[in-house]
């Protein structure tokens, strides 16, 4: 079945079109919604879960459309906001199972169901103690918890990451990352960041400015994404330039060499030559490129070989 | 971050998953069940269960204020020896039934402006309700367990007195069963008569409290809701009177202390105070309090309809 479909889904808010004509078809998965700040994937997911109507077109999740079977939506889906919504004075357990039963699980189920989810997002003894004195990356979880309590079949997460530490990141996108692959329950991530989202996902959607930029699973992407950032304390341009008549493409970037991560060879290649050049090798990075570099034209390639 | 990484370390991930996820194949109910809950959770909410206990100061010692009159009565109903619930033998204008909420009505206000924005302001302040409105629960929903839950707090608070007075006055009688049988009748009135002022107390006070995410904003609009809407057409309606002016005697009706209480005097068949028009009669206070509740239910209605989630 389609997971989520759209046909010119469009929302107007008068002075600003969130979405313009967006069409979408979209299958079970892991799907990351990348776009720059206002670009509509928050606007994208509300309309989607029914929370505000869209202006004109249509759209459909897992069948059901979002304006006249919303309830129905609403039973199956578990939502994750971007924002803080969790009171400071209760615990995590509370909340959760309130926000179950308010899903339409019974007492004793709401209680089960709770302690399982906390248990797969990882809050333990802490579970009893008041959200406020929580961690962000606590509370996070717990925001993930509450979309998860209900064993919803799709899980609409909005910035998911959103302030936390590396460490924090990677737990939060491997919990995403099992989710969905094990428990079979689809995922839809908006994020900013398509380096996170690529970690992940299966299948991509990049939304600029309310249109489709991008529709495609995720291999696609990342061949094009994939950058090796090469530092040297001295000679940067005679590194490029080196690299360059080996027949990669090469950018200089102050003091780092991009390079273009298309073939294996290339590590070899950059070790040969730095060692050839004897430069003062600071380090080799695989790099993800941030989303802005996408919405250009495939940035190392095109950014002019020295 | 600390507590994050000291929980990863003591358990590793491998061993949490291994318990495996099971999908919920259970019962799902729907958008009543989903407003029971919240108004379960909104009942205990109103009274600090579940909540630190600084939470449930507020709401007793205001509830127990409240009661206190009718306590006292009961203490010392021994010493008395005729019926003082019902008013009949009642020449010290003790606390009875028909002039309790007139008496000291102040305190339900006070309780009001203590709880109400309690009861919807976290919601809003906290982003919370995405959370209610992405679930099996709808924005009428939503509005009606919060309203119906500060309802019946209320509603308790106004009760409790009422029972106090009634089992007074049955300690003080000679015949238990016989005096059960006798005040149990002019008792029932206090049923209807208090619902009234809950529903139309709590519709004011919720609506108002739905437009400011801060408590404490809330609880200032409310308490210059009460004043402002008690005092100023009491004050038109005392000089307006004494100059003979005629449309003067409808003010009375929009007040909420004063108007219920003269409502309540309908339910008791009391008469109207002297110092108010007889040309309004007791209906017409009645009346005016079903009119405030659904007006102002209707407002809060409204309000969830339209608010951002």
């Amino acid at each position: 079945m389609t997971l989520i479909e759209t046909r010119s889904l469009t929302k107007d808010y008068g002075q600003v079109k969130a979405l313009d004509r967006l069409d979408l078809g979209v299958e079970p998965g892991i799907i990351g919604l990348v776009g720059a700040n206002g670009a509509g994937k928050s606007t994208l997911l509300k309309i989607l879960l029914g929370l505000i109507p869209p202006t004109a077109g249509s759209a459909s999740v897992l069948g059901l459309d979002v304006v006249g079977e919303a309830d129905e939506i609403r039973k199956v889906v578990g939502y994750m906001p971007e924002h803080d919504c969790l009171p400071p004075d209760v615990g995590a357990t509370e909340f959760v199972t309130h926000m179950a039963r308010i899903s339409g699980l019974p007492r004793t189920a709401a209680r089960e169901r709770t302690a399982e989810v906390l248990r797969h997002v990882g809050l333990y003894e802490e579970r009893y103690r008041q959200i406020g004195g929580y961690s962000t990356g606590m509370k996070q979880r717990v925001k993930l918890a509450q979309a998860l309590a209900h064993d919803p079949k799709l899980l609409l997460l909005d910035e998911p990451t959103n302030g936390l530490d590396p460490t924090g990141r990677d737990e939060m996108l491997d919990l995403i990352k099992r989710t969905g692959t094990e428990f079979g329950i689809s995922v839809v991530v908006a994020s900013h960041l398509l380096g996170e989202i690529e970690q992940v996902c299966t299948y991509l959607l990049a939304i600029d400015a309310g249109h489709l930029l991008q529709s495609a699973p995720i291999s696609t992407f990342t061949q094009r994404t994939a950058v090796l950032a090469v530092e040297v304390e001295e000679g940067a341009d005679r590194l490029a330039a080196a690299l360059a008549g080996l027949g990669f493409k090469a950018r200089q970037d102050e003091a780092c060499v991009l390079l273009a991560l298309d073939d294996e060879s290339l590590y070899d290649a950059v070790r040969d030559t730095v060692a050839e050049l004897g430069l003062p090798l600071v380090r080799i990075q695989q790099e993800r490129r941030r989303l802005e570099e996408i919405f250009r034209d495939d940035a190392p390639a095109a950014g002019g070989v020295q | 971050m600390s507590a994050d990484n000291r929980v990863a370390a003591n358990s590793p991930a491998g061993s949490i998953y291994d318990l495996g996820y099971r999908h919920y194949e259970g019962k799902r109910r729907g958008h009543w069940f989903a407003a029971w809950s919240l108004y379960v959770d909104s009942l205990r909410g109103i009274w600090g269960f579940g909540r630190p206990m600084s939470a449930k100061a507020a709401p007793f010692i205001l509830a127990g204020l409240y009661a206190l009159p009718a306590v006292v009565v009961l203490a010392f109903s021994s010493t008395i020896s005729k019926s003082i619930a019902t008013g009949e033998t009642n020449p010290l204008d003790l606390p009875n039934y028909a002039n309790y909420f007139g008496g000291i009505g102040t305190f339900i206000v006070l309780f009001l402006v203590a709880q109400a924005p309690e009861v919807v302001c976290r919601d809003q302040r906290y982003q919370v309700l995405p959370l209610y409105f992405t679930r099996a629960m709808g924005r009428f929903d939503y509005a009606m367990a919060r309203l119906l839950s500060l309802v019946t707090a209320l509603f308790l608070v106004l009760m409790v007195p009422m029972i106090a007075l009634f089992i007074g006055d049955i300690l003080m009688s000679a015949d238990a069963f016989k005096a059960i049988g006798n005040e149990l009748p002019k008792a029932l009135p206090t049923i209807p008569s208090n619902l009234l002022i809950a529903a139309s107390m709590a519709s004011i006070a919720l609506a108002l409290s739905s437009y400011s995410p801060r408590r404490a904003y809330a609880a200032v609009g409310l308490l210059a809701y009460f004043l402002l809407v008690e005092f100023v057409p009491l004050v038109i309606y005392g000089i307006g009177h004494e100059a003979g002016a005629k449309w003067v005697d409808y003010l009375p009706l929009i007040t909420p202390n004063t108007g219920l209480s003269r409502a309540n005097d309908w339910f008791f068949g009391a008469p109207i105070p002297s110092d108010f028009s007889s040309s309004v009669g007791a209906g017409a206070y009645v009346l005016a309090g079903f009119v405030s509740t659904l007006l102002f239910t209707g407002i809060l209605v409204w309000r969830y309809r339209r608010i951002a989630a």
